[in-house]
């Protein structure tokens, strides 16, 4: 049997009641990482010889009747900005390149606690900027649906591990689309949760007052049950809110879905198309779809990238190649430049984004930009605060276009941010998001987005998962 | 301020980034064309809006205790004496 193709509840039921065991289900998974990953390229590093242990030692746990837990056994693959204690995290980046956390990120903890075992650590756009992936320093990861494409980023790696059924589950961050965007290019569900209710402890930041970790699957049974374990009040993160509950995926109860026409409207056509029939689809099982509009969201993509360049300058002022980074011995440099040095390390995207943050912070600037861009951030609060007492959900593209080739947009920066024009508005407000997969145009996956009001996952998982069981989507392509 | 490359080479230096005149040369004009971007800020009425802000409360916060970490975070760094080593300063 091909254990690989099974989600994470098959897996967890199958170890649980000894069908197979652990250790032949990380085997079967070792060999299918080593056959497709020359093609893909999602993993940064691949901790088979601790997954195997962890296996056989939840093996025995089973075997003695002990408890184990509700994913004990699922393999799962965390992006390589979340801190794995012992695990190399490198950010893919030169300036983490010998980084190993003394930590495990809070998520990462909830996980091991709930039985699952990491498979790896996936690769992403340099310090979790970007749409594809391109931006990393250990090559691109590509789209198992068409090599020659981008998965989406940043989270590029988690996506294209699922699809390409390397792994169950995997856990990705989201700043600015970051889980949704490559959910929605590798044809898999990712979700962004609220703002507050995942812990962002052992999360590597870029922009803490937007990102989130969130969950990917190939199933809504696969994300609502890693949000279960991952979500609710830490300690250590005092931005966590709570607003936890027990997450299920299978309510039938119609819903007031409300269609975005910004969002619509600025999207490729054929992608569109599938956007109004999985509307009709959620109307031939009893949801009311109307039309809506919201027209502050024509300033969420200047008010994102303001923000989030300002705090990443900010964020990454820490890596001096003082506490951790790549060897270079700072004999025969003076105090500034040795940093400036060791800094010119960091690739041309995140320079920029560095350069454009203390831009829009500079003295005299800061009114023009940072302070209208966080003003538009309450607008947009407000707008969708009214638009979700008449509807519980509200649904466009999750992107644009449909995925495109690797190195198409490498040499036009602006062409790059404007991708995620539909998926900032949800980092920028704070809303749950998630984008699930709604049809193909050829080969190429589009995703829907379904949005909800803060801490309503529960409507969104409603949603996607009646949408999920309409429309039959395929989810992992032949490789 | 016109994003000139001066310019740019004068924020690399505040972020302590060096940067080569070919990388200035490519990210002056793709900076500015980014500016241009941002610059629809001026364009919507915010004179309504509150910029978003959470307060916490001190009370709220947790209480200071260390905790040791299992192993060395630094491990990757120079070190002479015990402590770690960095540039001279002038």
């Amino acid at each position: 049997m091909q254990l690989y193709r099974l989600d994470s509840a098959q897996v967890a039921a199958g170890i649980r009641n000894r069908d197979f065991s652990a250790e032949e289900y990380v085997q079967q998974l070792l060999e299918r990482i080593e056959k497709v990953e020359p093609k893909v390229n999602a993993f940064i590093t691949v901790t088979g010889g601790l997954a195997l242990e962890r296996a056989r030692w939840l093996d025995r746990r089973i075997k003695d009747g002990e408890q184990v837990g509700p994913l004990a056994g699922v393999a799962v693959s965390i992006k390589d900005n979340i801190c794995v204690n012992g695990t190399k995290t490198t950010c893919a980046s030169k300036m983490l390149d010998n980084f190993v956390p003394p930590y495990d990120a809070t998520v990462v903890k909830t996980l091991f606690d709930a039985g699952a075992i990491l498979i790896g650590k996936t690769n992403l756009d340099e310090f979790a900027m970007g749409s594809t992936t391109e931006f990393s320093r250990k090559g691109a990861t590509r789209n198992p649906w068409d090599i020659a494409r981008v998965p989406g980023g940043s989270s590029g790696g988690s996506a294209a591990s699922v699809a390409a059924l390397e792994c169950a589950l995997s856990l990705g961050s989201d700043t600015g689309g970051s889980v949704r965007c490559p959910a929605s290019f590798c044809s898999v569900v990712g979700l962004k949760p609220t703002y507050g209710l995942v812990s962002r402890y052992g999360l590597i930041s870029y922009a803490n007052s937007l990102e989130q970790i969130g969950p990917f699957g190939r199933t809504v049974a696969d994300v609502s049950a890693m949000l279960n374990a991952i979500a609710g009040h830490d300690e250590r993160d005092h931005t966590t809110a709570g607003g936890k509950q027990h997450y299920t995926s299978g309510s039938d109860k119609p819903l007031r879905i409300g269609i975005v026409k910004e969002f619509t409207e600025g999207a490729d056509p054929d992608v569109s198309k599938i956007v109004y029939s999985s509307a009709e689809k959620l109307e031939g099982i009893g949801c009311k779809c109307d039309q809506v509009t919201c027209s502050s969201v024509e300033y969420a993509l200047a008010s994102y990238y303001t923000i989030a360049t300002a705090e990443a300058s900010s964020n990454l002022a820490r890596y001096d190649n003082m506490r951790y980074g790549f060897e270079m011995t700072p004999e025969g440099y003076e105090w500034n430049s040795y940093f400036a040095k060791a800094r010119s390390n960091f690739g041309e995207e995140v320079k920029r984004r560095i350069i454009l943050g203390s831009y829009v912070l500079s003295s005299g600037y800061y009114g023009k930009y940072y302070l209208k861009a966080q003003q538009v951030r309450s607008v947009l609060r407000k707008d969708f605060a009214s638009l979700f007492k008449q509807y519980d959900a509200l649904i466009g593209p999750t992107m644009p276009i449909l995925p495109f080739k690797i190195g198409e947009k490498l040499d036009d920066p602006l062409k790059m941010y404007l991708v995620d024009v539909d998926t900032v508005v949800a980092n920028l407000t704070g809303m749950p998001a998630i984008s699930v997969p709604a049809g193909f145009v050829g080969n190429l996956p589009v995703g829907l987005q379904i949005m909800a009001d803060n801490f309503q996952e529960q409507t969104i998982l409603d949603a996607a998962s009646m949408l999920e069981k309409s429309a039959g989507i395929q989810r992992s392509p032949d490789l | 301020m016109a994003v000139t490359k001066e310019l740019v080479g004068h924020l690399g230096w505040l972020s302590r980034i060096n940067l080569t005149d070919e990388e200035l040369e490519r990210n002056t004009a793709q900076i500015e064309e980014i500016i241009k971007y941002l610059d629809k800020l001026d364009s919507i009425a915010l004179s309504q809006a509150e910029p978003i802000t959470t307060k916490k409360d001190f009370s709220e916060l947790r209480d200071d205790n260390p905790q040791e970490f299992g192993s060395d975070p630094f491990r990757a760094a120079p070190r002479k004496d015990g402590y770690v080593k960095g540039p001279r300063m002038t």
